[in-house]
C-alpha cells in the first residue's frame, strides 16, 4: 500500500486542495474545475487496490488486457509564484457495504494524502464537500467554513458569503463532517499542519438527487480563487448550474403534477424560495422530517451521507 | 500473510499447477467440479486461509437445513504436480485474500500455471453443444493451450473474482487461466453435469488424469430424461427447449417459467 511517485516536483510551501465525490458532488465540482482550469500536472498517485474494488475488466480476444480500479491521483501547478498541489480520489474508501469513508481504510487513505502535504512541506490543506440546508435551489448557496486550528477563524472571516459553524441558527457552534472531509481535518490537525473544509449549501430536499449540485461547487469556487487571487472563467459552471436548476424546477412541478408528494410537502418547499439565507429555517425539523419521508423514496437509495448535517 | 495462511503440512512439490474453484457457482460447476477432483485424486488438505478479516462470522448462514462456514482450503495430491483450493468467496479485503492463493502459489509450492474455474450463463439449449471460454493473463500460456478447444473470451464489465485472481497472478508473472464453461440458464440453479464433465474432460487431457466418467455419464443421461419427460408433458416448455435449440431468443417471463419448471422437476428427483 502506498504512493507512487511519477516525478518529483519542486515546490516551494504549496497549499493543497483535496476533492472526493459527495452529495451533490459540490466539493469535488469546485476542486477538480480548479485542477482542470490551472491546467495542473499529474504526479502521484495512491495504489487503489487495498483500497477500492475493480471496477471494470477488460478481456479482449481471450487476453486480459486491464482492471480498472478508482483513482487517487495528486497534480501540482505554479501560478503567480504560488504552488498548489491538488488531490482529486475518484472515491472515498470504504469498508463493508457503507458508501462514505470511514474505518482503518479512510484513516489510511487521509494519513498518505497528508504523507504528500507533509512532503512537499504543503503549509496549508483545503478539502471541500457539502452543507445540506434549508435553502431553496434557486438561491445562491453560502460556503460553511470548519477549520483546524483558532487561529485561522480572523482569516475565515474575511472570506465573502461564508460562514461559520457559530452563526448557523440552531447549530450550537456544534456540528459533524463525515468522511474524509472531515478526517482530513482531523488527521491533518494531529500533525500540526493548517486545514479547512468548505462546505457549498445544497437543498436538503436534492442530498439524495443523482445529479451534481454545481451552483454550491460555484460558490466554493468562489472563495478559493479569492483565496489564490486568480479570476477563471466561471460560465461554464455557471451554464450547468443553470440546466441543473431547470432540470430541477422541471422535477418538481412534474411531481406536483402528478401529485407524487402532497400538497403540504409543495408548500413546504415553496416557502424556501422566499426565505432570505441569513434568516433561520422558514420551516420546523418535524416539517423537514416530514418532507424529506417523500423525497427520499422519490430518489430511492438516496445518496452520500458523508458531509455537514446540522 | 503468515498468520493468514495456516499449514498443517508441508508436502513437497515440482512446479506443480494450482487449480481454483468456488464454494458457489452457476450449476453448481466450480464446487462440483473441484469435489469429484480431490476424491479421483486422493486430494489431501495441507493449508487453509484463516477466515478473520475476509467473512462477517457474526454467526453462521445456513443452507439446506445445515449450518455453513466459510472453508478455503488446498489441497495436494501423491502425484505432486496438482494443488487444488476449493474457497469460499471473500466478502471483505479481495485483494488481501487473492494475494495468499498467490503467495501460496508463488513461493510455497512454486507453480508454474493457474487454473480457475466458473462457470458462465448462457441462453443455449441443454442439448445444444457447450463450449468453454477462456480468459488468459499471458500470450505465451494462451498459445501453449491452443488444441484444446478453448474459445476466446471477449467481455468489459464488472471482475468476477477469477479474473481478479487472474490479475493479481499477471503482476506476478504465473500464467494463469480463467475456464468459463457455459451453463443454459435453466440450470444454473441445479447440477449441470454436462458442463461438469466438459470441464473434467479438458483437466484429464491437459493433466492425464486418466478420469472415469461412467457415474458422470449416468447422471447427464439421467438429468436429460428428466427434462425429456418434462418436455413431452408440458408443450411450452417444449416449445421454449425448442427455440433455444434452433438459437431463437424466448421473453423473460418465458425464461423464469422454464427456469422455474426445470428447477422443479430435478430437484423432485
Amino acid at each position: 500500500m502506498g504512493i507512487k511517485l511519477y516525478k518529483e516536483p519542486e515546490l516551494e510551501n504549496p497549499v493543497m486542495f483535496c476533492g472526493w465525490p459527495g452529495i451533490g458532488n459540490i466539493g469535488i465540482g469546485a476542486i477538480d474545475n480548479l485542477r482542470a482550469v490551472l491546467k495542473a500536472q499529474e504526479f502521484a498517485e495512491i495504489e487503489p487496490w487495498d483500497f477500492f474494488e475493480p471496477r471494470k475488466v477488460s478481456i479482449e480476444r481471450g487476453l486480459l488486457k486491464d482492471l480498472e480500479f478508482p483513482s487517487s491521483k495528486f497534480y501540482f501547478q505554479r501560478i503567480s509564484n504560488q504552488d498548489l498541489i491538488f488531490f482529486i480520489g475518484q472515491e472515498q474508501p470504504a469498508e463493508g457495504r457503507i458508501k462514505y469513508a470511514e474505518g482503518k481504510k479512510a484513516y489510511k487513505m487521509a494519513n498518505l494524502v497528508l504523507d504528500v502535504a507533509e512532503k512537499f512541506g504543503c503549509r496549508r490543506v483545503y478539502t471541500s464537500g457539502a452543507a445540506v440546508t434549508q435553502i431553496h435551489h434557486t438561491v445562491k448557496p453560502r460556503v460553511w467554513a470548519v477549520p483546524n486550528k483558532q487561529s485561522l477563524i480572523g482569516e475565515i472571516k474575511q472570506y465573502e458569503n461564508t460562514i461559520l459553524m457559530s452563526e448557523i441558527e440552531g447549530s450550537g457552534r456544534q456540528g459533524a463532517i463525515t468522511g474524509l472531509n472531515g478526517l482530513l481535518l482531523g488527521v491533518a490537525k494531529k500533525r500540526g499542519l493548517e486545514a479547512i473544509c468548505l462546505m457549498g449549501e445544497i437543498p436538503y430536499y436534492l442530498q439524495g438527487a443523482p445529479w451534481p449540485y454545481p451552483k454550491g461547487s460555484k460558490s466554493v469556487l468562489e472563495i478559493l480563487t479569492k483565496i489564490l487571487d486568480v479570476r477563471i472563467d466561471l460560465r461554464p459552471l455557471d451554464e450547468l448550474a443553470n440546466t441543473v436548476e431547470e432540470n430541477v424546477e422541471e422535477f418538481l412541478e412534474s411531481l406536483y403534477k402528478a401529485e407524487a408528494i402532497p400538497p403540504q410537502v409543495r408548500d413546504e418547499i415553496e416557502k424556501l424560495r422566499y426565505a432570505r439565507p441569513t434568516e433561520p429555517g422558514p420551516i420546523t425539523k418535524e416539517e423537514q422530517n416530514e418532507m424529506m419521508k417523500h423525497i427520499d423514496e422519490l430518489f430511492k437509495e438516496g445518496g452520500w451521507q458523508d458531509e455537514k448535517h446540522p | 500473510m503468515k498468520n493468514i495462511l495456516k499449514f498443517s503440512e508441508r508436502p513437497e512439490f515440482q512446479n506443480p499447477s494450482l487449480i481454483v474453484g468456488w464454494q458457489e457457482d452457476s450449476g453448481k460447476l466450480s464446487p462440483k467440479v473441484i469435489e469429484y477432483l480431490n476424491k479421483k485424486i486422493k486430494g489431501r488438505s495441507f493449508c487453509e486461509i484463516e477466515p478473520v478479516s475476509f467473512f462477517s462470522l457474526a454467526g453462521v448462514a445456513i443452507k439446506d437445513n445445515i449450518a455453513q462456514f466459510p472453508e478455503n482450503k488446498f489441497y495436494y495430491c501423491e502425484r505432486n504436480d496438482l494443488v487444488i483450493f476449493k474457497g469460499s468467496e471473500p466478502r471483505f479485503e479481495r485483494y488481501k485474500f487473492l494475494n495468499a492463493i498467490a503467495d501460496l502459489a508463488q513461493h510455497h509450492c512454486k507453480v508454474k500455471e493457474l487454473y480457475t474455474i466458473s462457470g458462465t450463463i448462457s441462453p443455449i439449449a441443454h442439448t445444444s453443444p457447450r463450449r468453454i471460454s477462456a480468459v488468459f493473463n499471458q500470450k505465451q500460456f494462451q498459445e501453449k493451450l491452443q488444441g484444446y478447444g478453448l474459445q476466446d473470451m471477449n467481455w468489459e464489465g464488472t471482475p468476477a473474482i477469477s479474473s481478479y485472481l487472474l490479475w493479481v497472478a499477471k503482476r506476478r508473472g504465473i500464467p494463469a487461466v480463467s475456464l468459463w464453461p457455459e451453463i443454459p440458464f435453466y440450470l444454473a440453479a441445479s447440477d449441470d453435469f454436462q458442463a461438469i464433465k466438459l470441464t473434467l474432460s479438458f483437466l484429464d487431457k491437459k493433466f492425464n488424469l486418466d478420469l472415469d466418467f461412467n457415474e458422470l455419464n449416468e447422471d447427464i443421461t439421467n438429468q436429460n430424461a428428466l427434462i425429456e419427460q418434462l418436455r413431452e408433458e408440458d408443450s411450452e416448455i417444449n416449445k421454449y427447449i425448442g427455440m433455444l435449440e434452433s438459437e431463437l431468443s424466448i421473453s423473460e417471463e418465458e425464461q423464469v417459467e422454464l427456469t422455474m419448471k426445470v428447477t422443479a422437476i430435478l430437484e423432485k428427483s
